[in-house]
C-alpha cells in the first residue's frame, strides 16, 4: 500500500500495472476455479460439479430475492460471475501481497476505488439497459419524474448514489482490511523477535476476520446490483 | 496515501477501466462457455427428468392399484363362482337321487302290480278249469248215478247254476 503506482502509457491509456495484474490474476483463478469444476458434468451430479452447482443455486437464489418472474434468469450468469469475481478479488489481497522495490505490484483488485467503480459502473448500466430494454424508452425516461415531476433531480441524484455507494462500499471495505493488515504487519517489521509473538495473532485474527468480510462484502454487492436490476426493470408506481 | 486517485496526478483512469471492464466481459464469456451453459442446461433438465419421473411413478402407482383392485374383485367373484358351482351339483345331485329313487319305487309298485295281476290272473284260470272240470265231472258223476234218466242237456243248465253258486259263496 505504497503511495506511488506502476504505470504503463499504452495507446494514449494509462495504465496502472498493480491493478491490471491484480485483475488477470483474479480473472485466472476464477477461470480455473470454475473449469476445473465443471469438466465432468453429468445428470447425476458428484464432486466438483455440486459444488459449481451449489455455488449457482446461492448467486441464483440472490437474483430471484430481488428480480421477480421470467426476468431473473437473464442475469445469472452476471452475478454469478460478479460474485466469484469480487469474492476471490476481496480474499486475494489476503495472502498475496507483492511488493517490488516501492511498488505493490499484487494485491487485492477491490481495494482501488477506480475498480470497485468500475464494477458499479457497469451495473447500473446494465440495470438501466435492461430498464430500457423492458419497458422502452418512454417509460424509462417517465420513471425519472415518479411520484410527480419534481422528483426528477432526486431521482437523478439518486442514481448517481448507488452507482457511488456500490462501488465505495466494497473499497471501503476491502482497503481498510488491507491498510490494517498492512499496519499489523507493520509491527514486526522491527529487529524486535518479541514482536512477533503478538503481532502474529492479531494479524491471524484480523486475516480471518477480513476473509468473513470479504465474502459479505461480496454477497452484499450481488445482492444490491440485483436490487438495483429490479428497480429498473419494475418501474415504481 | 491514495494521491494517485486524484485526476490528473497521473492521467484519467480510462484505460483501467476499460481494462476491468473488457477482462470482466472475458471472464464471463469464459465461464458461459466453459460452465454456465452446460450446467443451467443439465439443471434444467434434471429437473424435467424429476418431473417425469414423479409423474410417471404416480401413474405406474395407480396403475398398480388398479390392477389388485382388478385382481381382488376376479378372486371375489370366482369365489362366488365355484361357491355357485358347488350348490348347483349338490342341487342337481340331490335331484337325481329324488328321480331314481323315485323311478325306482314307481318300478317296484308296478312290478308288484303286475305280479299281483298275473296271480289273479293264474288264480282265475286255475278257478276257471276246476268250474268247467268240477262240472264236467259232477255231469258225469250224475250221469252215472242216474244213467239214462237225466237227460244231459236238460240237467247241464241247472248243474251250471249251482257250481256258480258254489263258486260265488266260495269267493
Amino acid at each position: 500500500m505504497s503511495d506511488p503506482v506502476p504505470t504503463v502509457k499504452f495507446l494514449g491509456l494509462t495504465f496502472n500495472v498493480a491493478n491490471d495484474l491484480s485483475i488477470l490474476i483474479t480473472c485466472l483463478i476464477v477461470f480455473l476455479f470454475v473449469f476445473a469444476l465443471s469438466r465432468h458434468i453429468a445428470m447425476k451430479p458428484k464432486g466438483g460439479q455440486n459444488v459449481l452447482e451449489w455455488l449457482v443455486e446461492f448467486t441464483n437464489g440472490i437474483v430471484k430475492g430481488s428480480i421477480k418472474g421470467n426476468d431473473a434468469s437473464h442475469f445469472g450468469l452476471y452475478a454469478f460471475t460478479l460474485f466469484l469475481f469480487i469474492f476471490v478479488a476481496n480474499q486475494i489481497g489476503l495472502f498475496i501481497h507483492i511488493q517490488v522495490g516501492e511498488y505493490t505490484y499484487v494485491k487485492s483488485p477491490t481495494a482501488d476505488p477506480v475498480v470497485t467503480l468500475t464494477l458499479s459502473l457497469m451495473t447500473i448500466a446494465l440495470a438501466h439497459y435492461a430498464g430500457i430494454t423492458k419497458n422502452g424508452a418512454k417509460a424509462y425516461f417517465k420513471g425519472y419524474l415518479a411520484p410527480f415531476t419534481l422528483f426528477l433531480p432526486l431521482n437523478i441524484f439518486e442514481q448517481f448514489t448507488n452507482f457511488l455507494t456500490l462501488g465505495l462500499r466494497l473499497f471501503g471495505n476491502i482497503f481498510a482490511g488491507e491498510m490494517l493488515l498492512t499496519l499489523i504487519s507493520g509491527l514486526t517489521s522491527s529487529k524486535n523477535w518479541i514482536s512477533y509473538i503478538y503481532s502474529l495473532p492479531v494479524e491471524l485474527a484480523w486475516q480471518g476476520f477480513s476473509v468473513f468480510i470479504g465474502s459479505v462484502q461480496a454477497f452484499v454487492f450481488v445482492t444490491l446490483a440485483s436490487v438495483y436490476i429490479s428497480r429498473q426493470l419494475t418501474p415504481e408506481e | 496515501m491514495l494521491s494517485h486517485l486524484i485526476i490528473g496526478a497521473s492521467g484519467l483512469y480510462l484505460g483501467d477501466m476499460l481494462f476491468i471492464a473488457i477482462s470482466f466481459i472475458i471472464l464471463m464469456a469464459l465461464i458461459a462457455l466453459v460452465a454456465w451453459n452446460p450446467i443451467t442446461k443439465m439443471m434444467g433438465e434434471r429437473a424435467n427428468k424429476i418431473a417425469n419421473d414423479i409423474d410417471t411413478a404416480e401413474k405406474s402407482r395407480k396403475e398398480a392399484s388398479d390392477l389388485a383392485d382388478q385382481r381382488r374383485e376376479a378372486l371375489s367373484h370366482s369365489r362366488s363362482e365355484a361357491s355357485d358351482i358347488v350348490a348347483d351339483a349338490k342341487q342337481s345331485g340331490e335331484k337325481q337321487r329324488a328321480s331314481i329313487v323315485a323311478d325306482a319305487q314307481n318300478e317296484a309298485t308296478q312290478y308288484k302290480q303286475s305280479a299281483r295281476k298275473d296271480i289273479e290272473q293264474e288264480r282265475q284260470d286255475a278257478l276257471k278249469n276246476v268250474q268247467s272240470d268240477v262240472a264236467d265231472i259232477s255231469v258225469q258223476i250224475a250221469s252215472k248215478i242216474i244213467k239214462k234218466q237225466l237227460d244231459p242237456e236238460g240237467q247241464q243248465a241247472l248243474i251250471n247254476s249251482y257250481i256258480e253258486g258254489l263258486g260265488k259263496h266260495e269267493s
